[in-house]
């Protein structure tokens, strides 16, 4: 036992002891009780002092148990310490893991609770400022959060209260586990700008306390000397079941037939039967039942189980494993399957009465008609800036000169913004495909009748006077062709679709064909699809959540998977960006004034899900232990038990004091 | 005495006897073993009734007899000169000594009532059955008397003197004595009535009042706080008396010890009496005084 502060007790005690002791010799005031006659009372009180064994009469004892109460008080006043630790004041960085792992209810109630207690004991261990003589600092903790990103919930304080808010303050996430960050922002925290102080040299390095089940992804990104960090292993089992991956896929051909695949992973040693509940907008769809095969090799066994469905519209994809385990989060997986959108066309021609008609009659949102000179001043000079419209006509484009005396006049701008595009004529530079001479008097002779842009349509009878004849680049599909040369061709740029169209529709009979109306439908709804589709891709745990809106969108409303109504601010570009996707589900993003988008979060993490724990790390080559048994607690301060020692003994004073049969 | 006070005397009698009490008492009459043991054996005489005579024996008349016993049937059948010989009557004196210190004003209920309660008890005794009754108070020496009393009529000065008997003063008890017995004749019983807590103690005193024609009792009354006191704490107990401070803090040890010194006192006491053929009594002023009187004295026959 060592002590903090034994000067204060000793100046206490000085004072206090004599202070007691002249106060008991003081007179007793006593209580004058009239009686008939002294006379035996005299006698049995020298009686009682010839013949009291021990001399001892009861006011000693109450000084002594006085003297007694005062000795611990002064005692607790010397704030007395088991474990003295008088190594320099430490600092420490408590590492939080709350990624999805830490979810797992295999330590009850979950890992993350139990690494909050143990950060918590960590906390109360640190010693806190000395007293009035010893005048050494206290430890300094401060604590991080990770998962797929990293938060500082509290700098560098000795304040127990404010540390143990901190880490009350962590919540679960569905994230994944990034320690490089936590691990930058920690070192950067270390050494703080402008602090002179000779206690915090570099001598006494932060000590890292990581709190995690050791499921970490970025291991090797992380360096740690020897010693600086200490592994608090959390968690215990390895059974899990968990979905690794969700599509849903729409066939190709049939709009309608949807695909799904759930890609179900057994990271228990056993072989486990279970059953994948697929349902659409919550009303159950179909249950399957499948033998998810053991881990073996270190490899987590995989099933992949898919269903097929008839399902046209928009909708809410959610997979679900029908099996409790220990990590609930990863047994759920959404996807968002988009409607066909209507597009915002524009259509950038000299004059097309036919074109025009047949986009109208496919009934797209907006179709504006621009001149291909207005169309390059806006748009081609500018380069990559993004449309505001999901599909571009192209109508001979190429027949207009380049504003500037550029060296090939008639040609098509070398530079699109990016987006989706139907070309009709001299495929622009941007496909990657060229014309190359032209062609005359061409019958199509054979075309994709089963791609979705050319269902239901008949090229059987289309002539076409005059044709560009089409080099393309290598990944171009092919649609339909003349005798030796592509006519239709479908491109994929910069993340949208262009349909190579090599001729000019007013230079075929193709307009006054049925199957051309058709044609410019099935392009809109294709597009409006992969429009969809790429509007609403599946997101990861952590990934913001991003909407194109129209320009002066100000406000938007994220509903998270729990229910909770976040108001978002867009940019300027009208863009709305929700990056707290810390859980999985679906979030619905209402843009004010516009339409609503959901997003399906999903964690699909194989390393998140097997949550067997790690009880060593290897960072980089330096292996690190986990630390057996709780955190090591120096300077443990037995003043309270001294202080209510001090009462017991006051009471029993009392009591002493007040019993009726004493000694 | 005159008659006329004799409503307010009983009344004043009854604030000391109630009528219950009374009519038990009637029945019973002053003993006295030393009489019994006398030269008369087996008889009292009473006075009953006038100047009732019993006759005893005949004696030749002897010249300076006096001539009114001479037995003149006797003379005129045997013409000689007979005297009659009577009974001598016995008369008894019953005196009661009571203890009217400061210390009997102390107890719950208090010792000086209930002091002047048995003493009236016994001197109704005494004066019903027509003895000699004297009661005296005493504290530093005798404090008042009241003497030569004899028949009912002097019930109501009896009780008119023990109702106004103070209790205050120190105790001097063997003064007390010194004072009395030079003032005593004839002979009887002499009941002492005290707490006993003198001390300057009690064997000189008593001591004095031992004689041949007197047989002695004492009645030694306690208070109940005096025979288990409920004190507790540190405390200045300042006797009643002579105001001497005695600091004591009560503890069981200290109780117990007054226990023991209080029972070594009252069985010194006891002891005493027993050697000296004296009767003793002790009782606590919470004891009925009627079931005392009726029961203990009765059967320490001092009373028959």
């Amino acid at each position: 036992m060592d002590w903090i502060s034994p000067y204060t007790a000793l100046v206490a005690g000085a004072v206090a002891v004599p202070a007691l002791v002249l106060l008991y010799f003081l007179k007793l005031k006593r209580r004058q009780v009239p009686v008939s006659s002294t006379l035996l009372w005299k006698r049995a009180v020298q009686d009682l002092q010839v013949n009291a064994p021990l001399r001892l009469p009861r006011k000693n004892i109450l000084l002594l148990l006085q003297l007694l109460a005062l000795l611990a008080l002064l005692v607790a006043l010397g704030r007395p310490v088991l474990s003295l630790d008088t190594s320099p004041p430490r600092r420490v960085v408590l590492l939080i893991d709350q990624s999805a792992s830490m979810r797992a209810t295999d330590v009850a109630p979950t890992r993350l609770a139990e690494a909050k207690r143990q950060a918590r004991e960590v906390v109360e261990s640190l010693r806190a400022g000395s007293g009035w003589f010893a005048g050494s600092r206290s430890d300094e903790a401060m604590v991080i959060a990770f998962a797929g990103t990293s938060r500082v919930l509290c700098n560098y304080t000795a304040d127990k209260v404010q540390l143990a808010a901190a880490i009350d303050s962590i919540e679960e996430t569905d994230g994944e586990t990034l320690l490089s960050d936590a691990v930058a922002v920690a070192r950067a925290y270390a050494t703080p700008a402008g602090t002179e102080d000779k206690n915090r040299s570099a001598e006494t390095p932060a000590r890292l306390e990581l709190f995690s089940d050791g499921r970490i992804a970025d291991l090797d990104r992380v360096i740690v000397a020897p010693g600086e960090l200490n592994f608090h292993a959390i968690g215990r089992t390895a059974d899990n079941v968990a979905i690794v991956a969700l599509q849903a896929r729409r066939s190709f051909e049939n709009p309608e037939a949807l695909s799904v695949f759930v890609d179900v992973a057994n990271y228990g040693a056993e072989a486990v039967a279970c059953e994948v509940q697929l349902a659409i907008d919550g009303n159950v769809r179909s249950v399957e039942a499948v033998t998810v095969l053991p881990r073996s090799a270190g490899k987590p066994g995989h099933t992949v189980v898919s269903f097929v469905l008839s399902h046209a519209g928009a909708g809410v994809l959610e997979a679900r494993v029908l099996r409790p385990d220990a990590l609930a989060a990863d047994n759920n997986a959404w996807a968002v399957l988009a409607p066909a959108k209507a597009l915002a066309v524009l259509l950038v021609t000299e004059g097309n009465p036919a074109l025009r008609s047949a986009l109208k009659s496919c009934a797209p949102a907006r179709l504006d008609a621009i001149k291909p000179a207005e169309f390059d001043r806006i748009y081609a000079a500018q380069g990559a800036l993004e449309l505001s419209y999901d599909l571009v006509v192209l109508d001979r484009h190429d027949a207009v000169p380049p504003l500037s005396g550029g060296p090939s006049a008639g040609r098509a701008p070398d530079r699109l913004p990016r987006g989706n595009y139907l070309v009709f004529g001299r495929p622009p530079a941007a496909s990657g495909a060229r014309a190359e001479g032209e062609l005359k008097d061409q019958w199509i002779v054979d075309w994709r009748s089963r791609h979705p842009v050319l269902n239901f349509v008949n090229l059987d009878n289309v002539l076409v006077a005059r044709a560009n004849r089409l080099v393309l680049p290598r990944d171009a599909t092919v649609l339909a062709e003349f005798g030796d040369s592509p006519a239709i061709a479908e491109v994929r740029r910069q993340g949208g679709v262009m349909i190579l169209v090599g001729f000019d529709v007013l230079q075929s009979s193709w307009p006054f064909d049925a199957g051309f109306v058709m044609f410019c439908c099935n392009v809109v709804n294709y597009i409006g699809r992969e429009a969809a589709e790429g509007q609403a891709p599946g997101l990861k745990v952590g990934q913001p959540l991003s909407v194109r809106g129209a320009p002066g969108v100000r406000q938007a409303t994220v509903t998270t998977p729990d229910g909770a109504a976040v108001r978002v601010e867009g940019s300027p570009s009208g863009a709305v960006r929700y990056a707290a996707t810390s859980r999985a589900g679906v979030y619905r993003l209402a843009v004010e004034g516009g339409a609503d988008h959901l997003f399906a979060v999903n964690l699909l993490d194989a390393a998140e899900s097997d949550i067997g724990a790690a009880h060593e790390l290897v960072f980089s080559g330096q292996k690190v232990k986990a630390e057996e048994g709780g955190p090591a607690r120096a300077n443990q301060e037995i003043w309270p038990l001294l202080a209510l020692l001090g009462l017991l003994v006051v009471y029993v004073e009392w009591y002493v004091y007040n019993a009726k049969v004493r000694l | 005495m005159s008659e006329g006070a004799t409503p307010t005397r009983g009344a004043r009698l009854a604030e000391l006897l109630d009528a219950r009490f009374m009519a038990s008492l009637d029945r019973l009459d002053i003993t006295s073993r030393k009489i019994l043991q006398g030269k008369l054996k087996g008889e009292r005489q009473t006075k009953r009734r006038g100047q009732g005579v019993e006759f005893a024996d005949h004696r030749q008349y002897v010249p300076g007899d006096d001539v009114r016993f001479v037995d003149w049937n006797i003379y005129g059948r045997l013409d000689q000169l007979f005297m009659k010989m009577f009974l001598e009557e016995q008369d008894l004196s019953l005196h009661i000594l009571i203890d009217s210190s400061a210390s009997t004003a102390f107890g719950e209920p208090s010792k000086h009532k209930y002091l002047r309660r048995l003493a009236a008890a016994l001197a109704y005794v005494g004066l019903v059955n027509n003895n000699r009754v004297g009661l005296c108070t005493f504290a530093d020496g005798l404090t008042g008397r009241l003497l030569n009393m004899r028949g009912r009529r002097y019930l109501g000065a009896m009780a008119e003197f023990l109702l106004n008997a103070p209790a205050d003063g120190v105790t001097h008890f063997e003064k007390a004595c010194r004072q009395w017995v030079s003032g005593r004749m004839g002979a009887g019983v002499t009941v002492v009535l005290s707490d006993f807590l003198f001390k300057e103690g009690y064997e000189a005193g008593l001591k004095r009042l031992i004689g041949d024609r007197y047989e002695l009792c004492v009645i030694h009354v306690l208070s109940p706080q005096e025979r288990a006191p409920d004190l507790a704490g540190d405390l200045a107990l300042v006797d009643a008396e002579d105001a001497d401070v005695s600091e004591v803090t009560i503890s069981g040890a200290l109780l117990k010890q007054y226990q023991r010194n209080l029972s070594a006192w009252c069985g010194g006491l006891r002891e005493f009496c027993v050697r000296h053929d004296a009767t003793y009594v002790l009782t606590d002023s919470a004891q009925p005084a009627d079931r005392l009187v009726l029961e203990h004295l009765r059967r320490h026959r001092l009373l028959g």
